[in-house]
């Protein structure tokens, strides 16, 4: 008996193939996207630690930073800090060892490169790398890198990030300066360097295009010979530490500094007893490996959220769907238990189907899950352009995303089944199960509208419970696509529109300190404008809970009418001649601080403590930064200028000439670009997620609206019995669909907010702010989208009203 | 009295997997204005058939079908929409209003589609079948016989030429029934409507002025009552 009844079943569940498919379809995808976004979480985790590990394959990033980009010291002045160091630790109660001690070049310089549009002037940065470094040493993972490191005097190591840019090849002869000298090296190698992952100048986070900023790892023997230094001459002490001891996340509200605190301490002591300067820096303050390290921990946690999103949204879809699906076997039930059919007998069958269909459709998300996982990961390594090695999906990802899609499925088809046996026979055979009593209050609402217009609202809205899932499935499909959408129109609104409207210079001319006056020379001779400005990241202040920031400082002659006018949102711009030096702070670190407007604090600058009033705030920087008058910060730093600013007349070109008296060219257009291409690549790390957004959205706009035509197959046939035309019945859909569109996409832009605000807070942080404004582009853009999906599901109404069987429906009708 | 339809040598075939079946076969016969038509036959024998061809629901296979000396359209759903739009009236056997709007806006709906919205009328309407007093109530909160008298009411609304109606008395008990028929009756009396309605119910032969019977798709007799027809 049950065999037939189940095959029963079998048959006429088949009878509604389309929906019986988009359930199978909608529980592979809630598997698929749980399987790719689990095991993508999961190997993004590991994705740094084989390029930063400790070991012959890694590339051992190291521990603290010593630098002083001002000077530099001679070997004997860092092999001497080096043994204070030392001789600090063995008397002190560290108890981890300190591996390696090492000094290093590291020095902002030009490529000379050419290509078909002439020679180009390319910002640069050289390591100097001895052969046999502990630390920072170039990364070249076999199978994703070419060659060696560089050994001898004329060879050179390029980061892999710029080479196809640059059309480079192994072997290729590259001409590169720094400062006043120049020289030619021999490509021996295309690696990667821990430091370099996000291959952005210093003082930004932003990377120019690619091939606009060039890095290079050359050996110390060959910084020696570029810069004309004697080997050994360092500006920066790179320390290795046995393990790696805890230092502070900058984005946590927890303080997880205190091991490498007390390292730090012995540092500074080994530093005053050598009388060195210098700045002491973990990988929480190093710009590039902490916003990296926040950048990836951001993309891990936000997997977290669109993962639920989505098994939310298939979940909602899954539940809404196999319930009518059930549901529409209510008759059958009862005419079965009007023949006796125990209730018991009929559950198996109830029990099972959605066993079976669910274990399809979790059988193909389990096949397809990892192609999916794998498509993410590469993406995100060509984005990030370091590889991903090691990639595996653990079992418990597997285990959880299919038990949670089997029990969403087994009680959305087992629990309507359930209730479907246990109502009266009668009532169903009769119809009396659905005869309902229509609402007063809507009745009031849109009694003095048109007939037909009152019954489409009525229509909509007379599966509340339903049409609230829906909503709250396209909500949660929008938070997806819009989030993501707001975020970076915030983003691009904020940066790009300040570097467009508020800045007016051409080029930004990096120099060696106090080395402004052939720059200028050539300014005068080319009859260009120029600004000096400072520019450091050496500022640093102890917040409420005790943590370093570190920020940068920017001394600037003009605040307004400059070629780098800032936005003052509170109070006014620092003048001249104060008792206390009057700075200028940008919104962000005023709100992470908690500082006012006209209050006064002491701040670090370059490790000398210094008092100063905050006469005034800016508007929402990316980068954390405190303004001065730049005749404040020179003498306060004793260096005129880091860069000047050049505004260039009509038909004046960055020329070798200008890249051979500085360290460094950027121009503003390249920043533009550069800033709006990571802005894009970070909208494309998660524009699968858009997408995948958007696509839930009509589906789940298309399940309600198939759902929605389909039960009222019955009163729509009645209605074009009586003569009603295709067209009226088709404007009242349009009605329908029109009003659940504006409904569904006012709650949509609203969920996007939300899921904006929410992302933003969850990537800002002292570093990294991401304002969230509303720009009603996007709002309406999002609002319209919906609409135009709900309305586009139009046609499929009037396409079913077309080929309604009216004969049948008029038997049904009659039965 | 002037004639309103002519079907001659009506044919309908279906195509099923056991061979054709004809469920009319060369039927032929004229309504004449003010008729009152009961269709009786055994199941399976044409009638629903017959009366969905009446409505322009179906298409016969063969023959011809003039209404008011008009070809009716066939093979062509909105022309046969527009047909029933203009001049059929329909009554269910399971009255099918419409839950979500009140007795009242059921019939109002039916003139706005028909492009002849008259609240007045439609309160008339519910006058003449009784029920003034239920115009703002939900059919879910009146009994079966009163949305009987509502489906009949509203398939009237738009002035039709011809009612027609399925079992429309099978879902009433014999006292809600009778009631029912008098209202339709009196209904179609009031607003001059021609009348066909398919039965079983060999007790409805009372309110009919004509009577024709069918079995296997042809018509077996045709009778005119004449004690009704004087009323």
């Amino acid at each position: 008996m049950s065999a037939l009844l189940n095959i029963r079943l079998a048959r006429s569940l088949w009878r509604s193939k389309i929906r019986l498919f988009a359930v199978v379809l909608m529980v592979f995808v809630g598997v698929f996207a749980g399987i790719t976004f689990g095991g993508y979480s999961h190997n993004l985790g590991g994705m740094y630690d084989t390029m930063q590990a400790d070991d012959n394959k890694g590339a051992n990033l190291a521990d603290l930073w010593v630098d002083n980009r001002s000077t530099t010291w001679s070997p004997d002045q860092v092999n001497t800090f080096c043994d204070a160091l030392e001789l600090a630790w063995i008397s002190s109660t560290v108890k981890t060892s300190l591996d390696s001690c090492e000094g290093r070049t590291i020095t902002q310089g030009t490529m000379f490169h050419s290509n078909d549009n002439g020679q180009q002037i390319i910002n640069s940065l050289w390591h100097g790398i001895p052969a046999d470094a502990n630390a920072d040493r170039v990364w070249l993972p076999s199978g994703n890198s070419e060659g060696r490191t560089a050994v001898a005097a004329n060879e050179i190591v390029f980061d892999a990030h710029v080479i196809d840019a640059l059309n480079l090849s192994l072997g290729d002869i590259v001409t590169i300066g720094a400062g006043n000298a120049t020289a030619d090296f021999t490509l021996v190698g295309i690696g990667y360097h821990p430091l370099h992952v996000l291959m952005a100048p210093e003082g930004t986070v932003f990377p120019p295009e690619s091939g606009q900023y060039v890095v290079g790892y050359l050996s110390d023997t060959g910084m020696a010979h570029l810069t004309g230094n004697v080997l050994g001459t360092s500006n920066t002490i790179v320390l290795d530490i046995e393990g790696t001891p805890s230092y502070d996340f900058p984005n946590t509200q927890e303080y997880e500094g205190e091991e490498i605190d007390a390292i730090k301490e012995l540092i500074h002591i080994s530093l005053n007893s050598t009388e060195l300067d210098a700045r002491v820096r973990d990988r929480g303050q190093n710009e590039p490996v902490e916003v990296m390290r926040q950048d990836l921990e951001g993309t891990k946690r936000t997997t977290i959220p669109f993962t639920m999103m989505i098994a939310s949204i298939a979940a909602i879809t899954i539940v809404l769907s196999l319930q009518r699906l059930v549901q529409s076997q209510a008759k059958e039930i009862a005419v079965l238990r009007t023949l006796g059919v125990k209730r018991s007998s009929l559950m198996i069958g109830y029990i099972a189907s959605p066993i079976v269909i669910g274990g399809i459709g979790c059988a193909l998300g389990a096949l397809f899950g990892p192609y999916g996982m794998n498509w993410m990961l590469d993406f995100y390594q060509t984005l990030v352009g370091v590889p991903i090695i090691i990639r595996t999906i653990p079992i418990s990802v597997f285990l959880t995303v299919i038990s949670s899609t089997m029990l969403i499925v087994f009680l959305s088809g087992a629990f309507p089944a359930w209730k479907a046996s246990r109502l009266d026979p009668l009532l169903v055979l009769s119809g009396k199960n659905e005869m309902r009593v229509g609402s007063n209050l809507l009745r009031r609402l849109t009694s003095w509208m048109p007939t037909t217009l009152g019954l489409s609202i009525r229509s909509s809205v007379r599966k509340p419970v339903r049409l609230t899932m829906t909503f709250v499935a396209v909500g949660i499909s929008l938070m997806l696509f819009g989030s993501i959408q707001m975020m970076s129109a915030g983003l691009q609104e904020t940066f790009v529109g300040s570097l467009e409207d508020d800045q007016t210079w051409d080029a930004q001319v990096y120099i060696m300190p106090d080395a402004e006056g052939p720059v200028l020379d050539w300014a005068d001779s080319n009859s260009a404008y120029y600004e000096m400005i400072i520019e450091m990241p050496l500022g640093s202040v102890t917040d409420s809970e005790d943590i370093d920031r570190i920020f940068t400082l920017v001394g600037l002659d003009l605040f307004k009418n400059g070629m780098r006018s800032i936005s003052v949102v509170e109070g006014e711009v620092p003048t001249a001649n104060e008792l206390l030096i009057q700075v200028m702070m940008d919104e962000g670190s005023m709100k992470f601080l908690g500082w006012n407007v006209g209050e006064k604090h002491t701040v670090s600058i370059n490790g000398v403590q210094q008092d100063v009033e905050i006469v005034g705030t800016s508007n929402a920087e990316l980068a954390r930064t405190m303004y001065f008058l730049r005749g404040d910060l020179s003498e306060i730093l004793g260096v005129n200028a880091t860069s000047i600013y050049l505004q260039l007349p009509e038909g004046i070109e960055v020329d070798s000439a200008l890249g051979e008296v500085s360290t460094g060219v950027v121009k503003r257009q390249n920043l533009l670009d550069g800033i709006n291409s990571l802005l894009d690549q970070q909208t494309k790390i998660f524009q699968a997620m858009m997408y995948l957004g958007l696509l839930f959205t009509i589906v789940v706009m298309f399940n309600t609206m198939i759902m929605n035509v389909a039960e009222r197959d019955l009163e729509l046939a009645t209605l074009r019995v009586l003569g009603a035309s295709t067209r009226s019945l088709g404007l009242m859909l349009l009605f329908e669909n029109l009003l659940i569109g504006i409904i569904g996409g006012i709650i949509g832009v609203l969920f996007a907010y939300g899921g904006a605000v929410g992302l933003a807070a969850s990537f800002s942080s002292w570093q990294f702010i991401v304002p969230v404004t509303i720009i009603p582009s996007v709002a309406w853009q999002l609002m319209f989208g919906v609409i135009l999906i709900a309305v586009a599901m139009t046609p499929f109404g009037v396409w079913r009203l077309r080929h309604m069987d009216l004969i049948e429906k008029v038997k049904d009708i009659s039965q | 009295m002037k004639k309103l339809l002519q079907m001659e040598n009506i044919e309908r075939h279906y195509e099923t997997p056991a061979g054709a079946v004809k469920a009319l076969d060369g039927v032929t016969f004229e309504i004449m204005e003010g008729e009152r038509v009961i269709l009786l036959g055994p199941s399976g024998s044409g009638k629903t058939t017959l009366l969905n061809c009446l409505s322009a629901l179906d298409s016969p296979t063969a023959g011809s079908y003039m209404f008011i000396d008009q070809v009716v359209p066939r093979n062509n759903s909105e022309q046969m929409t527009s047909f029933r739009r203009e001049n059929i009236g329909y009554v269910f056997q399971f009255f099918n209003l419409l839950q979500d709007l009140t007795v009242l806006e059921n019939i109002l709906l039916i003139q706005e589609l028909a492009g002849k919205k008259d609240p007045q009328r439609a309160k008339e309407l519910l006058k003449l079948v009784g029920l003034e007093a239920e115009i703002d109530r939900f059919p879910g909160e009146i009994s079966g016989g009163q949305q009987q008298r509502v489906a009949i009411a509203r398939s009237i609304a738009k002035h039709p030429t011809l009612l027609l109606g399925d079992e429309l008395t099978g879902n009433l008990d014999t006292e809600t029934s009778n009631k029912v028929m008098e209202v339709l009756v009196s209904a179609c009396k009031q607003e001059k409507i021609t009348s066909v309605f398919v039965t079983h119910d060999e007790g409805l032969v009372r309110y009919a002025t004509r009577v024709i019977r069918i079995d296997s798709g042809k018509i077996v007799s045709d009778k005119s009552l004449d004690n009704d027809l004087k009323e």
